[in-house]
């Protein structure tokens, strides 16, 4: 099959954050050094390659970059700095991007002012739908939500079951989102795009105890590099920030009370973990970029700073919330959450688009259908040997 | 003998560096007449070139090239050797520099000392032969290798433990352990600085075992194992005398390679590496030898002919940068690299040998003693590469052989007859001047009497 050289790809990955590509010579050292390469899989020199010669087709078919967790002991030995691990990050990126039929994606990640934009955009809607509620309410047409300013009443202000609602919708439309870029990742990669022979779906069950213990663990990322502590901190991070979603979009109704439980109940002591995990971990995420602490913090694209700043002040007006309703001031109570949950929303739509929610699913994909991949030609190989003993 | 030289003589230029360069420009300049010292650090001069094995391309013996400019050197009525000498400061004056150096002492007396090594002989340290670059054994005082120049023998007094058997055995009985160090003056019109390389430290790579692998060595290392007046006179893996039976070569182990701080070309590892393996499969005819490289870089006279023979004759090349060295538990070095020239595919092989092909780095900072900058990669710095690649920024300095950049031999002789002659020119335009100046002065002195 001829190949498309895409003269406009190593431009295109730049905007994606890709540095110093021209400067390789392939060497290999990178390969070699990485520790999670493979027979099968040998990056980070590959994609580099593929950036530089612009293969568009084959980067889009990869699934290279996701397995990759940017210990970045390629960029630290590259003879030439020509800074491998970034490219990966990059590649991640871009394919992140090329997943999203959308074009939302592609959008940010080459703009830091459309991502500005969808932002604020993100997190006007529950400002609008909050002032739509009182507005209405004052308008007579339903006799929900009373701002009552003797005394906190958050579920005066804001009904849970309403909120609730409107996280759920949210969700659900962010879930549609997601499947649709999973389906689309299935087909360019595992051949349905790339006019391959497809592999049979027995193969595909064989291997899904491996998309399950890496969708939990990520524990190929033990092998990367000589810090496990990085492994350690984002499974921390897994835990608080899971805490928070399912008290926030499974259990709003039972998390956002305004009575004031005792603290060893569950709600308290839940929140109060995951709060100080989350504070934490993106604390040190923001710094570590801040100061461009190691490899893989040196270089700082504009959606690398979402995450990290999105759950920091998150977490943060979470915090504020609690403590104004504890100190009993209504109107600085309301109006910190409202920010909370603008901040929320906004987090929520722009993640699902670029950021760690995505990571999050492709990530054990990419390992699942990297192994599919490798079953599936054991066994073409011992259906082919099976077949020339019986001719 | 020195004291009465230095104050009955004009000396026109100075050397600064004993190495094949530096001898080159001193003939060039004796040969023409001129009144040339040479000051070298160290106890002989011959430089890098006189412990080498072979040269490329030709496999010509080093010390049958080395050893015959050495004794002209020497034995020129022209050049005045000072050896185990440094230059401490260089002073600016009408008459040229005023350059003062200081003599170490050898704690014997260097004009009664025959050389006859009978000191060497009854020593009773035995310490690491820094010649062989640490393979090899000597003793504590010591004629430094077998064709130095001069035949002197020079004491270490770092490891002497005073014991005196030296003393009673010196048939001419030279040994002074008091002996003080000295300074003296040399009044030059040019200086020429020939200071050369050094290589890249075999502890400089981390990926590659920080220098703490038994049987990984660089390349100065082979050359002395492949020479014939080598430490054991074979090839056998330092770590544990076993005869190696596959050898490898890491090319580019110290230049290109941003992490170290080096990002230019050597230019004659790839050279030297190719001249080794040569060597080595006659010496071991049997052996495998794998040469893992990014380029080969053999762009002189014969050097691309001689990359092919060497394929020919069964040396393997691999494309593929080392990325690590490790060892097994037998000692032997395992490489893992990315074989890049068909496909992609990382592998670890294991050899018997593994040797370094280390960079050449700049040895000496002109920045002190003769207020001339380094470049960007840490050489002498040269204005004008292309058009006068021997003229440093100091009027009346000239710099030449490895001192300026990595070169091999033939470049580096090359550039000392450059040098040469551009120290002459510069020395007989300043005559010139003087002269143009001298007659002005009796004219104007004629005018006056009328
Ligand atoms: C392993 C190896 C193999 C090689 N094989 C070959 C080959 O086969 N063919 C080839 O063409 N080239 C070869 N080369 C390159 C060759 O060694 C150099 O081209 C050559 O030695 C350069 O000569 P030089 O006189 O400029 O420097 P050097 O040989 O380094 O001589 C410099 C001299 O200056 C002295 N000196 C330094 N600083 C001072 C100071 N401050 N004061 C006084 N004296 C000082 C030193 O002691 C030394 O004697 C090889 C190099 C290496 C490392
Ligand atoms: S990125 Fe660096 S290490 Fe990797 S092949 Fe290119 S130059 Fe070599
Ligand atoms: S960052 Fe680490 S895991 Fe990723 S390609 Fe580089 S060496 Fe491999
Ligand atoms: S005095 Fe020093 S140099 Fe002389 S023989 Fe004794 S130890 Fe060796
Ligand atoms: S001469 Fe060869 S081994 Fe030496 S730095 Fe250049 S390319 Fe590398």
């Amino acid at each position: 099959m001829a190949t498309r050289v895409d003269p406009t790809l190593l431009k295109e990955m730049k905007k994606y954050g890709a540095v110093g590509v021209e400067k390789c010579f392939n060497c290999g050292n990178c390969t070699a050094i990485c520790p999670l390469t493979s027979d099968e899989y040998a990056f980070p020199r590959n994609m580099i390659r593929m950036v530089q010669i612009g293969n568009t087709e084959k980067l889009t078919q990869s699934l290279d970059p996701w397995l990759c967790y940017y210990c970045g002991d390629c960029s630290a030995t590259c003879p030439k700095g020509a800074e491998p691990g970034e490219t990966m990050m990059a590649a991640r990126r871009w394919l992140t991007a090329k997943y999203d039929i959308s074009g939302h994606g592609a959008r940010l990640y080459t703009s830091s002012k459309a991502t500005w934009k969808a932002i604020v955009g993100y997190a006007l809607i529950p400002l609008i739908l909050l002032v739509i509620f009182h507005v209405s309410r004052t308008l007579g047409l339903h006799n929900y939500g009373d701002i009552v300013t003797d005394r906190v009443d958050i579920n005066a202000f804001a009904p849970t079951m309403w909120v609730w609602a409107i996280v759920l919708i949210d969700f659900t439309l962010l879930g549609g989102r997601l499947l649709r870029n999973v389906i689309n990742m299935f087909q360019l990669t595992m051949g349905t795009k790339s006019g391959k022979e497809t592999i049979p779906l027995s193969v595909y069950i064989a291997e899904l105890k491996t998309l399950l213990t890496h969708a939990f663990t990520q524990k190929r990322w033990l092998d990367c590099g000589e810090d496990r502590s990085r492994w350690i901190k984002h499974l921390f991070l897994v835990t608080g920030y899971g805490t928070m979603l399912v008290l926030i979009v499974g259990l709003l109704w039972w998390f956002q009370t305004d009575e004031i439980y005792p603290i060893y109940h569950p709600q308290r002591w839940l929140g109060y973990y995951a709060a100080i995990v989350l504070l934490y971990t993106s604390g040190e995420a923001l710094i570590g970029r801040i100061q461009k602490k190691g490899e893989a913090l040196k270089f700082s694209h504009h959606s690398d700073w979402l995450f990290p700043a999105f759950l920091f002040v998150g977490t943060l007006t979470g915090i504020l919330l609690h403590a104004f309703r504890y100190a009993g001031w209504a109107w600085p109570t309301y109006i910190i959450y409202t920010i909370h949950a603008m901040i929320l929303i906004a987090m929520l739509d722009t993640e699902v688009g670029i950021g760690k929610w995505t990571h999050m699913l492709y990530r054990p994909l990419a390992v699942y259908f990297q192994a599919v991949k490798v079953r599936a030609e054991e066994y073409n190989k011992k259906t082919a040997a099976a077949l020339a003993a019986a001719n | 003998m020195m004291e009465k030289l230095l104050n009955t003589l004009k000396i026109d230029a100075l050397v600064v560096g004993g190495g094949i360069a530096g001898m080159q420009s001193a003939l060039d300049l004796a040969d023409q007449g001129y009144q040339v010292a040479m000051v070298e650090k160290e106890a002989s001069i011959g430089g890098k070139m006189i412990a080498l094995s072979k040269v490329f391309p030709t496999l010509d013996c080093c010390s049958c090239i080395t050893t015959p400019k050495m004794s002209a050197v020497a034995h020129h009525e022209n050049i005045h050797l000072f050896t185990y000498c440094e230059v401490q400061s260089v002073e600016e004056n009408t008459n040229g520099f005023k350059t003062t150096v200081l003599q170490k002492p050898r704690y014997l007396d260097a004009d009664a000392c025959t050389g006859c090594r009978m000191c060497e002989y009854v020593c009773p340290i035995d310490l690491r032969n820094p010649f062989d670059l640490n393979m090899g054994a000597t003793r504590a005082v010591r004629v430094p290798f077998s064709t130095a120049v001069p035949q002197i023998a020079v004491l270490d007094m770092e490891n002497c433990i005073l014991c005196g058997k030296c003393e009673k055995a010196c048939p001419v009985g030279c040994i002074d352990f008091s002996q003080q160090p000295k300074l003296f003056t040399l009044q030059t019109d040019t200086i020429i600085l020939a200071t050369g390389f050094e290589t890249t430290k075999r502890d400089a790579k981390k990926e590659y075992g920080a220098g703490e692998l038994h049987n990984v060595i660089d390349g100065l290392m082979m050359e002395r194992l492949l020479a014939p007046t080598g430490p054991y006179g074979r090839i056998i893996r330092p770590g544990d005398g076993k005869e190696p039976d596959s050898i490898a070569y890491v090319q580019c182990a110290g230049s290109r390679d941003k992490t170290l701080g080096v990002e230019y070309c050597s230019r004659v590892c790839c050279m030297y590496a190719i001249k080794q393996a040569m060597l080595i499969s006659g010496s071991l005819p049997l052996a495998d030898i794998t040469i893992y490289y990014m380029d080969i870089r053999a762009f002189g006279k014969g050097y691309e002919q001689f990359f092919q023979n060497a394929r020919a004759m069964g040396v393997e090349f691999v494309r593929g940068k080392v990325a690590k060295i490790t060892q097994d538990d037998h000692q032997n070095p395992v490489v893992r690299f990315e074989s890049t020239d068909n496909g992609s595919k990382v592998s670890e092989r294991t050899h018997d040998l593994v040797v370094l092909s280390t960079g050449m780095l700049p040895s000496y900072d002109t920045k002190p003693v003769y207020r001339i900058p380094a470049g960007d990669d840490g050489f002498v710095y040269v204005p004008e590469p292309n058009s006068a690649p021997c003229v440093t920024d100091r009027e009346g300095i000239f710099v030449t052989g490895a001192a300026a950049g990595p070169m091999d031999i033939v470049d580096s002789i090359v550039m000392a007859g450059a040098a040469a002659m551009e120290s002459a020119a510069y020395m007989s335009e300043k005559q010139d001047q003087a002269e143009i100046h001298e007659q002005a002065e009796e004219s104007e002195m004629e005018v006056a009497h009328v």
